[in-house]
């Protein structure tokens, strides 16, 4: 029987989901063994024409990595849609948006103006900017669109399953991927991990009061954290309790407060809004002044609650009238 | 199979109908896909409207039912009613209000229609995704824990025990009565304390329906309304209460003598002893702190004395375990300490006392048997009494203390009745002497020749000094004038304070206190003895200073709560609009469990979730929104109804 | 709008009838402290130039302290929505009694009047190249939401 076409591509990412994949270790032979990869941008040398050749569905799965924000990533995007059986957004990027979302924040223009103009490490005196276009003496050299807004692979094609986590662990990972070989897989569009958030597997739980309350607020660079007491407990702003659980805590055990690049639990519509709702809700403050101070101290609320989810978000973006 | 909802819109005679085109609204609904039939009326919640909507259900037998009319404040319950007579479980209906927010406030009748035309899409859209929700019934205990037996506890208790609860009245000292059981007269009729006590706490020692636990504490309360569990530590007290007969016969033997704090160590007792002659129950207690034998010496000369042989050196602590319904906390209160304010001299000048230690002084079965001595047993040539200390002052207590003006009133009288020598200063800011029968008393003291009256400003100001063999008190008067006198004695009114039990027992009953420390009352006005807990009430001077006619009515009231609420035969209904938390999805984050005021939600350890206490849960739903999972949901509230209202709202 | 004090504080105008701008539309629930910070975004997402909450006045609360929650929520709320292009003047906090019918019609319109001066707030919709999971396609409606 002929092995399972698997294509791998990536979009507006790090390149740290490849290496994901490249983390399997020992266990990547299993699955080199058991498929016939495609596509793969990063390690091998097929082109998108090749992809092109294909019959739609004949790839069985496309892992699809990395936010959609050119409109190259948007075409190869959709192009593996119609040519795979299954599309799994792998990764927070795919999943989310991602870090790479937190553009959503700023559009094309003040993007390109930083970076091509004000950051001080530029040298561009003539204010040179990227175009789509420009001609040579041998003809028309084109660059993809880029846009103003990162969104999710969702928002772009149809998604089969999501894979978590920034990047995916190596065990979701493969636990997914023999899933797919062998057919074992839950309902169309299920984020392949557990449906609880990550306080459930947490091992700082038990440290935690059952009256929890905020006095303070603290940043991690602000204070010596201790690691063993719940970050929350110590004013320290973890997003785990409303992250998805399957990651194994690398982070918290790595003496950092989770940043939720999870994404929340299947009933949460907006990750960002659902902590900021919890975190003041504990709050020990209720007149105005004593609640203002408090929250003014979180200096980015934005941008900390939404680190990974800012596209997925229900606004998806900042609100931005000199975008069409 | 698509669900068949009813629309029924009510023109409400012509309130509605003239500020908004109904045939227009009626014909705009039907066209909705989502919806099977819209019916017109002219007013619904008549008797012929409420006819016709019950058997035009039977007919139709909707799925969902959407009634367009006025505030959902007036009739929704009417209409829910009317709905489950029907056949239609009543929640899975959504009323419209398009009268009291719409028709009678929009000044354009287009405008309006247009309003109205939304808020149908709305309750169309969310009463799809209604659940029916059931009714819940629950068994429950209608037997009561008294905790505290002063006037309070006892009428509660004994009012409890008329109607056939059985009542556990736990008290931590040796005897009942409370405060009171230290006074000689109690404002405004002078009556003797004691005489007024005698019978109630006679009926409280013997009602068969109240079993009476002293030297007792409460430990823990677990459980909920009508099904509470808790446990009591009745402390040794090495008498045997069947066999003693009171006659007093082993504290006369006892080789020890310590002070007695009954009497504000103003006098002296024995290691075993009664607290003072008459005190109920008549039956000493052994103080093992100062007891010989139970500091190791072999003395035996009580149990050698009794002859009915009623000591046991061998009684011991008992952990004691009372299933209850309702719970009364009548816990009293206590006096401020006046050595905080220096200027008093309290704890420094020797004749300088509050006015509960004077109570002391004028009772009978006080230190000096009723005579108004001093500590070198002559009489003093006159007394200073000095309201609001401590009271009335931002710096300490900012509340007045309610029984003081009276008191000290009472102490005047007193003194005039028995020392009619004694000259009486009365220091004061104001009067507080509200009621039926309280200025007539003032009144009349002010009569008395030998009284003075020294009206000063707030915050009181006075300044007790040491003068050889006299005190010394000199205050600013109202008009700024410096005032000095001289007295053998003072009497220091101090701020009413709630008992130091109050901090620990909040805790263990889940009750919020005020920041006074008193227990804090479910509404100022309409609530005065429940608390945030169901089945928790409060009364006496553990609420608030307050007379003992108050604490006796708040008891009573207290008693009346729980008669009422706890009915035996009759099943605790509950709300039916609760959050309730899906045990697979919760992670036990906990953050939902500080923010339920009614302390609904509780951990299940071994499973590793929160669980929500369906019977406490009033459905506000603070903790649905806050879950950081979306664990928790809010039936008749869920996330999904109120997202579907929130976007058709918005088309 | 909560079901005891506001609300009711909504009814009484109307029983006094007292008109406001219609273009308010009012969602109900038990108490502020149900209010999830989700519900004020979906709001905006579904189109909405301005979301208002108006709950009991601190202290009475019929549920105790829930309005003291969405007091909380609502500035960390209202800060993040700040960052996230929403100008604070569209989404407000009040506290309306039972009695208070002038109060909420008060608030009504200014709260009309503030969003009216603000505009309507510029929709993001999704590139029409993109595909079918656009979210955020409301229509540029004027709308209060309390």
């Amino acid at each position: 029987m002929a092995k399972p076409k698997v294509a791998f591509y990536w979009c507006a990412s790090c390149g740290g989901c490849e290496e994901a994949v490249v983390d399997l270790a020992e266990n990547i032979l299993k699955v080199v063994a058991a498929v016939e990869i495609v596509l793969w941008p990063v390690a091998m040398d097929f082109k998108i024409k090749d992809v092109e050749a294909l019959q739609d569905g004949e790839i069985a799965v496309s892992f699809i990595n990395g936010g959609i924000r050119t409109s190259e990533q948007e075409h190869v995007a959709k192009l593996l849609r119609k040519k795979s059986g299954l599309v799994v957004a792998f990764g927070a990027c795919a999943h989310l948006g991602g870090v790479p979302g937190l553009a959503n924040f700023y559009n094309r223009d003040k993007i390109f103006e930083y970076v091509y103009h004000k950051s001080p490490s530029v040298v561009n005196p003539e204010k040179i900017t990227p175009k789509e276009s420009t001609m040579v003496e041998q003809g028309e050299l084109t660059l993809p669109k880029f846009y103003d807004t990162v969104y999710p692979l969702d928002k772009v094609i149809d998604v089969d399953y999501y894979l978590p986590g920034c990047a995916p662990p190596p065990d979701l990972i493969m636990t997914a991927v023999e899933a797919i070989l062998a057919g074992n897989l839950p309902a169309k569009g299920t984020v392949l991990a557990p449906d609880k958030s990550l306080c459930d597997t947490c091992q700082r739980k038990i440290t935690k009061p059952e009256k929890s309350v905020i006095k303070e607020l603290k940043r991690v660079h602000e204070v010596l954290l201790d690691p063993e007491r719940c970050f929350l407990d110590q004013g320290i702003i973890c997003l785990g309790p409303a992250t998805r659980d399957g990651c194994g805590e690398r982070c918290i055990n790595a003496n950092m407060p989770c940043r939720g690049c999870f994404g929340p639990t299947s009933r949460v519509e907006d990750q960002g809004a659902k902590f900021l709702s919890a975190l003041a809700s504990i709050m020990d403050a209720n007149d105005e002044a004593a609640i203002i101070k408090l929250t003014d101290s979180i200096v980015d609320p934005a941008g900390m609650f939404y680190f990974y989810s800012l596209p997925a978000s229900m606004l998806g973006r900042r609100i931005d009238p000199d975008i069409e | 199979m698509k669900l068949r909802i009813g629309v029924y819109i009510c023109s409400c005679g012509t309130n509605i109908s003239e500020n908004l085109d109904i045939d227009e609204l009626a014909r705009v609904s039907s066209s909705l896909d989502t919806v099977t039939y819209v019916k017109v009326h002219n007013l619904l919640c008549s008797e012929e409207g409420k006819n016709y909507l019950a058997e035009d259900i039977l007919k139709e037998k909707p799925d969902r039912a959407v009634i367009a009319a006025c505030t959902p404040k007036e009739h929704e319950k009417t209409f829910r009613n009317v709905l489950q007579k029907a056949g239609l479980n009543p929640y899975l209906f959504q009323m419209v209000n398009i009268r009291e927010q719409i028709a009678w406030v929009t000044s354009d009748k287009t405008a309006a229609t247009d309003k109205a035309k939304s808020a149908i899409r709305m309750a169309v859209r969310r009463v799809a995704l209604h659940e029916p929700l059931e009714k819940k019934e629950i068994d429950c205990n209608t037997d009561a824990l008294v905790i505290g037996a002063g006037p309070a506890g006892m009428e509660a208790a004994l009012l409890l025990a008329k109607a056939g609860r059985k009542v556990s009245l736990v008290e931590k000292n040796a005897f009942i009565g409370g405060r009171v059981a230290r006074y000689e007269e109690v404002f405004p009729k002078m009556e003797c304390a004691s005489c007024m006590l005698e019978p109630i706490m006679d009926e409280i020692l013997h009602d068969e329906n109240i079993e009476l636990l002293s030297c007792s504490e409460v430990q823990e309360v677990l459980g909920f309304v009508g099904n509470f569990v808790v446990q009591i530590k009745k402390n040794a007290g090495f008498v045997d209460k069947d066999k003693c007969l009171g006659c007093g016969a082993c504290y006369d033997v006892c080789p020890v003598k310590i002070k007695n704090e009954f009497d504000y160590n103003l006098s002296e007792r024995h290691a075993i002893y009664v607290p003072y002659v008459g005190a109920l129950p008549n039956v000493p207690v052994i103080d093992k702190k100062n007891c010989l034998r139970f500091k190791g010496e072999n003395c035996t000369l009580c149990k050698e004395s009794c002859m009915f042989d009623a000591i046991n050196y061998d009684d011991k602590d008992e952990l004691l375990e009372r299933n209850v319904g309702g719970i009364i906390a009548a816990t009293g209160f206590e006096l401020f300490d006046p050595s905080v304010l220096p200027q008093y001299g309290y704890g420094r000048i020797p004749e300088v006392y509050t006015s509960l230690e004077f109570e002391r002084l004028l009772s009978q079965t006080g230190p000096t048997g009723g005579k108004l001595l001093m500590k070198n047993s002559k009489e003093p040539e006159s007394v200073a009494i000095i309201h609001c200390v401590g009271s009335r002052d931002k710096n300490f207590k900012e509340y007045c203390s309610s029984v003081c003006c009276m008191y000290a009133l009472k102490f005047a009288r007193l003194i005039e009745k028995h020392s009619p020598s004694v000259k009486v200063y009365d220091i004061y800011a104001d009067w507080c002497v509200p009621g039926k029968d309280n200025q007539a008393f003032l009144n009349s003291v002010r009569e008395w020749e030998n009284i003075k009256f020294l009206h000063t400003s707030l915050p009181m100001n006075a300044e007790i000094q040491q003068k050889g063999d006299a005190i010394t008190v000199s205050c600013t008067d109202i008009n700024g004038k410096k005032n000095e006198l001289s007295c053998g004695m003072v009497v220091l009114c101090p701020a009413m304070l709630p008992s130091k039990d109050n901090m620990r027992l909040s805790e263990l009953l889940q009750i919020t206190k005020d920041q006074d420390g008193f227990f804090a009352e479910g509404h100022t006005k309409l609530a005065p003895v429940s608390t945030n807990i169901d089945g928790i009430y409060i009364a006496g001077c553990s609420q608030g200073p307050k007379d003992i006619q108050n604490s006796v009515a708040q008891g009573a009231a207290a008693a009346g709560q729980v008669l009422a609420s706890l009915v035996p035969g009759r099943k605790l209904e509950l709300d039916v609009m609760t959050a309730e938390i899906d045990g697979k999805a919760c992670a036990e984050c906990m953050i939902c469990l500080n923010l339920c005021p009614y302390k609904a939600i509780v951990l299940d350890r071994e499973k590793k979730v929160a669980v929500v206490n369906t019977v406490l849960c009033k459905g506000c739903g603070t903790c649905v929104a806050a879950c950081p999972s979306e664990s928790a949901n809010s039936r008749h509230f869920t996330t999904q109804q109120i997202f579907a209202e929130i976007e058709e709202a918005l088309k | 709008m909560c079901n005891w004090c506001s609300y009711a504080g909504a009814d009484a105008a109307g029983s006094a009838r007292k008109t406001y701008p219609p273009n308010i539309s009012v969602i109900r629930v038990m108490c502020t402290g149900r209010i999830d910070p989700q519900f004020v975004l979906k709001a905006f997402q579904s189109g909405a130039d301005g979301v208002l909450i108006l709950g009991c006045h601190p202290g009475d609360c019929h549920y105790k302290e829930g309005n003291y929650k969405a007091l909380r929520r609502f500035h960390l709320l209202r800060r993040m929505l700040g960052q996230l292009g929403i100008d604070e003047g569209r989404f407000r906090l009040d506290w309306v009694s039972a009695s208070e019918a002038d109060k909420f019609v008060a608030t009504v319109h200014d709260m009309v009047k503030t969003v009216k001066a603000l505009g309507p707030l510029h929709k993001i919709t999704a590139p029409s190249s993109l595909g079918t999971k656009g979210k955020g396609s409301g229509a540029f409606q004027e709308m209060g939401n309390g």
